[in-house]
């Protein structure tokens, strides 16, 4: 790391550019908040009001300008045009357009200014003018700024871009910036960088060729990048701090079917390593003849207990899009979400987090009314398929009338919203939704406990559901039963892991054929997002032995509170479902104690467990180094962390066994290795 | 078909061989080292383990115990403890049971180099059932971590069927050996004399507590035992932590070491190098 990148992130860590930001001028909301002004306008004038109201910032030894001032967005109608839209509409989420890859690479290539060529009088095309203009305003300010201030490179660097096509690396890496720092000052949110290493490249490997920039000096400029998107982050809508979607997808095949893996993609995973930001998040797109050493330096981030690199699996995600219909190039082309749905940059105004499907749920309300009628397993499996089937419909039609805030500016990284004068608010190539899959393994344990305990006859369905009414209590013995002596997935045990397979299954039967009003299709996933907590709140005492109050496990991954073998059986029994069947996202995890990788060579050994996984056709990955305030955490709740496992000494314990002052003693170790 | 005692059994165990391994830990030891951080690997009998710390109190385990004064690992407290603090540790297996267990992971262990190890507690100590799942594991590798303490023929067939042995070297003066491990030296010297002079990978390593064996006699001793040895992988060296105590408390023991266990410890690596040998210090 350069003195100088040492010297901004330290400035930028202790805050001190917030000293910058001040709350929007009063009134300016009176603007474009008028009775005649359709919405599409509204948001182009809104975007225009928020641009024109920064102040150009530059700090010292800035490389890559654009710090935001402005404290707030005040919204583009008032309280009472929102709640009439609201009761006539669905809304997903906070309404504006989200969770999309825009393709940056192209308007980048192209600069701003030949698009205004090719707007007419439209309403559209009206509103994405202002936008164009209000953004190349800006960047005139802070030109006038950077020369007033002698930064000759920098004054230089935005006199070109984003208004003409970038020639250089630090041109490029300049122009995503105001492009991106502008997308969320129109009120978008969640929209990703995408696929980085590749719309970049070009312009690093030129420079480099020709001198331009050295490996060094390139570096220097991508670093300085990075640490802008960690600069307003704060600003930002999210579920949590951190959760803002600016993730890039790194390696992968190409379009024309190449392996993306370059120069850049390296440079980008050193970087975030020395870093150690949040942003950007890094997705790892992988396959089964990815060299263990792209592997390895993967591991080195998870080391640092960054919860990144995320992998995909081009071997499963890229013939599962195709099946869904996606084109061939698409499929090869796509691009992580927010947090993990697969979406296609530039083509798809796609919502993969619309609605969920609770497994478990929907598991738990079929034994509970239909165990003591089904003679056998088949009978009460047929019973959940049909409710699956019905819960999938009723979450379909629960969205229809979709209302999403319209994005001018935001379009014009969109395939076809320029040449049909079209917003993204109402669709691209891709308008497909996506449910997320919850509660997938405590459904699986649930189904394998009651074939292993009620269908051999050891245990009366009523018996069982009246320990459920009773949340166990003063039935220990049933649920020790239930709980630690039944299959679980996660142990690679076929008896639990088939039913998995079967569930997953029949949610992508499911969602087959179902078209949403869009015209788009209905995906199935295996993510939870948020709705795992919901789920579970829901959730009384469950026939796997689970009690009530107990959370579901996030995403994809075994129930919380039971004895799992190890890693290697973990993968291999979530790789057994044919996961090309529901790409819609939602990652296997895996948590490591930091103590794992106290060795040299267990850099080597958690990328071979990463490539066990890739070669076994699962789909995503996500690994997590244990840091303290999880061990905090477990302290506090050892319920929920049975399988946490930490290196003591020459031998690894788990956590909740060990006596508090030898739990002290780890935590304290854990502060140290922070 | 011999039947054996396991108390744990552990994938991904980073720390005890190349690549990717599951190490089962056998229970029974015939030493008593003052340092063992694991208690629960000492008696080869199953035995109640109690998280103490999560422990809440609440009573339960006692109205269902049907021998309060004598725990007999009936194990009937199990089911009646809500949060699962309780478990019996020792498991009996027949090798064929435990040979399927470990097989199922061959793909994983051949992709990455690694296999199978046993450690314990003191792995010779069930040597006849150890050997006969080594016999059902094929090609598979396989390694053991043992304290050296065995009858020669036991340790000879090991040797024998045996990919990798990891050899604990405790402490080289035969009068403190008994001292602190309980046990006399005096097979383990010789034991650790046959590897050297033979052909199976081995890999001494040296457990360093502090008062105990942190001298330079015991790092020269420990160099000259391996000096000309052909097949000696390398030195390990495990430095102690105090956090060895840790399970005590789970088998209803105190732990007390006999030394000052926060003292800082002191290595005389340059021995190995003085003598080209390669060594690694655990962290």
């Amino acid at each position: 790391m350069t003195e100088r990148i040492r010297l901004l992130k330290a400035f930028q860590w202790e805050r001190k550019h917030h000293a910058y930001r001040h709350p929007v001028p009063e009134g300016i909301e009176d603007g474009y908040r008028k009775a005649e002004y359709t919405d599409v306008m509204r948001s182009a004038l809104r975007l225009k009001a928020a641009l024109d109201s920064e102040t150009p910032v530059l700090l010292d030894g800035e490389m890559i300008a654009f710090t935001r001032t402005l404290k707030n967005l005040p919204a583009i109608f008032t309280d009472a045009e929102w709640e009439k839209i609201k009761s006539e509409h669905y809304i997903h989420e906070l309404g504006n357009v989200s969770n999309l890859s825009p393709d940056y690479g192209r308007i980048i290539k192209s600069g701003l200014l030949p698009l205004l060529e090719r707007l007419n009088d439209s309403e559209e095309h009206r509103a994405m003018r202002i936008g164009i203009n209000s953004v190349l305003g800006l960047a005139e300010r802070y030109a006038q700024e950077a020369r007033r201030r002698g930064l000759t490179e920098l004054a230089e660097t935005l006199k070109r871009v984003p208004a003409y096509g970038a020639r250089t690396f630090r041109e490029a890496l300049q122009s995503l910036r105001i492009l991106h720092y502008a997308m969320w000052c129109e009120g978008d949110y969640h929209n990703t960088l995408g696929r980085f290493d590749q719309y970049m490249m070009p312009y690093l490997e030129s420079d480099l060729a020709q001198g331009r920039e050295t490996p060094e000096s390139a570096f220097e400029l991508l670093e300085a990048f990075f640490l802008s998107c960690n600069r307003d982050s704060d600003l930002y809508p999210g579920m949590q701090q951190g959760d803002n979607g600016q993730s890039i997808v790194l390696g992968g095949m190409t379009p024309e079917g190449g392996d993306g893996f370059n120069l850049l993609s390296e440079m980008c995973l050193k970087a975030c390593g020395e870093l150690k930001l949040i942003d950007p998040k890094i997705n790892l797109r992988v396959n089964k003849d990815t060299p263990l050493r792209v592997f390895e330096l993967g591991t080195q981030l998870t080391k640092l207990g960054l919860g990144f690199p995320q992998y995909e699996n081009d071997d499963t995600a890229i013939p599962a899009l195709e099946r869904l219909g996606y084109a061939r190039e698409d499929a090869r082309n796509y691009a992580m979400a927010a947090c993990w749905e697969f979406i296609i940059p530039g083509r798809g105004m796609e919502i993969p987090n619309i609605g969920a499907l609770p497994f478990a749920n929907t598991v738990d309300a079929v034994i509970r009314e239909k165990l003591t009628s089904c003679a056998d397993i088949e009978e009460l499996k047929a019973a959940a398929e049909k409710e699956i089937y019905r819960r999938v419909r009723e979450a379909v039609q629960a969205c229809s009338n979709l209302y999403v805030i319209p994005s001018p500016y935001l379009s014009l990284f969109f395939d076809g919203c320029v040449e049909n004068s079209k917003d993204i608010s109402l669709g691209c190539t891709y308008n497909n939704w996506g449910l997320h899959g919850t509660g997938l393994a405590p459904a699986a344990d649930m189904l394998a406990a009651v074939e292993q305990t009620v269908f051999t006859g050891s245990v009366k369905a009523e018996e069982l559901l009246s320990a459920m009414k009773a949340n166990f209590e003063g039935y220990d013995e049933l649920r020790d039963l239930l709980k630690n002596r039944c299959p679980k997935m996660g142990n690679d045990d076929d008896a639990a892991d088939k039913y998995a397979c079967w569930l997953l299954e029949v949610f992508s039967k499911a969602v087959e054929g179902l078209k949403n009003e869009r015209g788009g299709i209905v995906r199935a996933g295996t993510g939870s997002a948020m709705y795992y907590i919901f789920h579970a709140n829901e959730l009384g005492a469950t026939a796997d032995g689970r009690v009530q109050g107990v959370p579901l496990p996030a995403n994809y991954a075994p129930s919380l509170n039971i004895k799992l073998n190890g890693p290697v059986s973990l993968i291999k029994s979530f790789t057994k479902p044919d996961l090309t069947r529901t790409i819609n996202g939602g990652p296997l995890t895996i948590e490591f104690s930091e103590s794992v990788f106290t060795q040299s060579d267990s850099i080597t050994k958690v990328a071979q467990l990463v490539q066990l996984f890739v070669k076994r056709g699962g789909h995503q990955l996500q690994l997590n180094t244990v840091n303290r305030e999880r061990l905090l955490d477990a302290q506090q709740h050892p319920e929920n962390y049975r399988n946490l496992i930490v290196r003591v000494w020459g031998w690894s314990g788990y956590f909740v066994e060990l006596d508090k002052c030898y739990q002290d003693h780890i935590i304290r170790r854990a502060e140290l290795l922070i | 078909m011999k039947t054996g005692i396991v108390f744990d059994i552990k994938e991904f165990a980073v720390f005890d061989g190349p690549g990717i391994r599951t190490t089962v830990f056998m229970k029974g030891c015939p030493l008593r080292c003052t340092w063992c951080h694991n208690p629960e690997g000492l008696s080869p009998e199953p035995q109640l383990m109690v998280s103490t710390a999560a422990c809440t109190h609440c009573g339960a385990c006692r109205a269902v115990c049907p021998s309060p004064d004598r725990c007999t690992a009936c194990g009937k407290c199990i089911p009646a403890c809500r949060g699962g603090f309780r478990k019996i540790s020792g498991q009996r297996f027949t090798s064929e049971e435990l040979a399927k267990r470990l097989i199922k992971d061959r793909d994983v262990y051949e992709m990455s180099g690694g296999g199978v190890t046993f450690s314990g507690g003191e792995p010779l100590m069930q040597w006849e059932f150890v050997s006969e799942v080594f016999a059902r594991l094929g090609g598979v590798h396989k390694a053991i971590e043992t304290s050296g303490f065995s009858a020669d023929g036991v340790f000879s067939s090991a040797m024998r069927e045996t990919d990798l042995i990891m050899l604990d070297w405790k402490v080289s003066d035969p009068a403190l050996h008994k001292k602190y491990t309980g046990a006399s030296q005096e097979p383990i010297r010789r034991h650790a004399e046959m590897l050297a002079l033979g052909s199976t990978p081995f890999i001494l390593r040296l457990p360093i507590i502090p008062e105990v064996n942190d001298k330079r006699a015991h790092f020269e001793a420990a160099a000259e035992l391996v000096a000309h040895a052909k097949a000696l992988v390398r030195v390990e060296i495990l430095p102690y932590q105090p956090a060895a105590g840790a399970k005590y408390a789970m088998v209803g023991r105190e732990y007390r070491p006999g030394f000052d266990e926060k003292k800082p410890l002191k290595y005389f690596t340059e021995v190995f190098d003085e003598r080209n040998i390669p060594y690694r210090i655990f962290k």
